[in-house]
This record gives structure tokens, C-alpha cells and sequence, in this order.
């Protein structure tokens, strides 16, 4: 690989296997989740029955899943200089449930570089302000090509 | 004496006798502001996400594969006591069990624009169960979302826990 293959991020940084991605933060709260709920029609109570949530062994009411896969999403896009359609997959596994207004961050490291599609594989950590591991999963995303068409793949 | 089958143990015979078997569901159709009405409640900002208007909006590319529902929803009788869809996890209709999501693979295949009518097909494929004592079920279904001229967009495989 040649410098000039070497596919590089948003801010021209070039994209190497163990370079570091992120953090992308959120807080959602009460009520992000009860729009976020309302606009996929999930009604599941563990989302916002405190009492229900906690006869299901959580400690009170939590974060959907595809709430916590936005965030990683987002953070994939980021990377990829804020594109979501340059996301290709998004992989994660559901680790510990994060409440809502709970501080959440995703981070990151690049897994591998494919020079010749431009496809960067990224591993990453959703975790809580205490280090808590909520998500751990991967992305593969597609960095555009460069402006010069000579497929050095800068942004 | 034999002992006396649990819920999980119930959701396991009916998930395996499940395995294979092709269901389908159809989202409606994708429109622009409900997509956008999604990423703002995910806490997008981009004008790409949630503008409709911007030049270069897109459908949120979580937006199809987050839906459990269309519009214009379910009726009454389609809840569990839990507010879950009763045919949302396979096997587990009208048992006491405890649902939870365990995690997605998304794949990508072509963008969802407005107007796609989404139609998604969700096949369970692997049934385990996990644990000690009675321990909780691990569901793997297989799921894609597309439409009959578009063909396939988007190919998920999905877990589920039940416990």
C-alpha cells in the first residue's frame, strides 16, 4: 500500500488499522426515548414502565436497541466524514442496558484497510461514563473516492 | 417424574418447530417525513437526515430496519401484556417470558428512498439455549427488507433473548 491508496477520513487523517475513532457522544433521555418509541411503534415496557422494567430484573427502564445502533451508525457516518449512506454494515451485540440519561460515547479503532475498494472495517465500543461495555460491534464504511479520481481516496 | 416444562422451555419446543419457516410483513411505504421524523428523534441533526427538503436528504439508513410496526400500527389484539408484538419474537406468543434484544448485523445493500414499498421476510434459523438451570433462549432470524421492484435493500440477521 502507497500512500496515495491509503484511504483517509473526514479531516484528511489517513485511515490506518489501529487509528482511533471518535468519541461520539449522546445522552438519551425520558423523552428521547419515548419519541424514539413512538416513531418505530415499540411499546415494549421495558422502555418506559419503571415498575414493569424492574419485574424483568433491569434496574428501571432502558435504552432500545436500535436507539444504541443509531448511535454506533452515527459514529461510523462520522468517521466517514458524516455520509450515512457510506455506512455498508453495522454490527452489534447488546451488552448491559444503559438507562435513560445515561452518558453514552462511542469509540473506536480501525480493524482493517482495503485500499483497493476503499472499505474500512472499524470495531466499536459503546460504553457508559464508568467504562461499562452497553454495545460492542463493527462497521464496514465505504470512504468516497478522491476529488482527483486517482483513487488516493482523500476526502 | 418428569419435570414440569417452563416457559422457556415451552418458547424453545415451539421456536425449534419454527426454524425455517418464511414470514412476512409489509412496512408500507417509506415516506420522507416520517423518515426524517425518525432521525430527529435519534438525535440527528444533519439537514441530510431530517429536512426533507434539503437537496440531499436521505432515508435514515436505520430508519426501515428500527420499525416494528408501519403505519398505521396494530390493533389491540397484536400486544403482549408486555407492550411487545406477540408474533415480534417467534415461539413466544402468549408465554410469560421475559424479551430482550441481543443484536444486529445490518447489512446494506442499496439505499431506501421515499416511496419504497417495504416489504420484509424473516425466517428464524437458529435456536440455542444458553446458561445454567433454566437458563435463556438465543433466537437468530435472518430478515431482509425490499421491495418487489427494488428487489433486496437491506439483509439483517437479528437476535433475540428470551428468559
Amino acid at each position: 500500500m502507497t500512500d496515495q491508496d491509503v484511504p483517509t477520513t473526514a479531516g484528511g487523517r489517513p485511515a490506518l488499522p489501529g487509528a482511533e475513532i471518535g468519541p461520539v457522544r449522546a445522552v438519551p433521555d425520558a423523552v428521547r426515548l419515548l419519541r424514539f418509541g413512538a416513531v418505530t411503534r415499540n411499546a415494549h415496557r421495558i422502555h418506559y414502565d419503571a415498575e414493569f422494567a424492574r419485574s424483568e430484573g433491569l434496574a428501571g427502564p432502558v435504552v432500545m436497541a436500535q436507539l444504541h445502533g443509531c448511535l454506533l451508525h452515527r459514529a461510523a457516518a462520522a468517521f466517514a466524514g458524516g455520509d450515512p449512506r457510506a455506512v455498508r454494515a453495522l454490527g452489534w451485540q447488546n451488552r448491559a442496558p444503559a438507562s435513560p440519561g445515561d452518558r453514552l460515547a462511542v469509540t473506536g479503532t480501525v480493524r482493517t484497510v482495503d485500499a483497493a475498494t476503499g472499505e474500512v472495517t472499524l470495531d466499536l465500543e459503546e460504553t457508559l461514563d464508568d467504562g461499562t461495555v452497553c454495545c460492542r460491534g463493527h462497521a464496514v464504511v465505504a470512504l468516497p473516492p478522491s476529488p482527483d479520481g486517482e483513487g488516493s481516496r482523500r476526502t | 417424574m418428569e419435570a414440569v416444562a417452563t416457559a422457556v422451555d415451552l418458547a424453545e419446543r415451539r421456536a425449534r418447530a419454527l426454524v425455517g419457516r418464511v414470514e412476512h410483513r409489509s412496512l408500507g411505504v417509506v415516506r420522507a417525513a416520517e423518515a426524517a421524523e425518525f432521525a430527529r428523534a435519534a438525535g440527528e441533526t444533519s439537514a441530510c437526515l431530517v429536512d426533507p427538503e434539503d437537496a440531499g436528504f436521505v432515508v435514515h439508513p436505520m430508519y426501515v430496519v428500527s420499525l416494528l410496526r408501519g403505519v398505521p400500527g396494530a390493533g389491540d389484539e397484536e400486544f403482549r401484556p408486555d407492550g411487545m408484538y406477540r408474533d415480534e419474537v417467534p415461539g413466544t406468543d402468549g408465554l410469560d417470558v421475559a424479551l430482550m434484544a441481543g443484536g444486529q448485523d445490518v447489512r446494506w445493500i442499496a439505499d431506501v428512498r421515499p416511496g419504497d414499498r417495504i416489504d420484509v421476510r424473516r425466517t428464524l434459523t437458529e435456536v440455542a439455549r444458553k446458561g445454567r438451570g433454566t437458563g435463556f433462549l438465543l433466537l437468530t432470524a435472518e430478515k431482509t427488507y425490499g421491495t418487489a421492484e427494488r428487489g433486496v435493500l437491506i439483509e439483517v440477521t437479528e437476535r433475540f433473548i428470551v428468559r
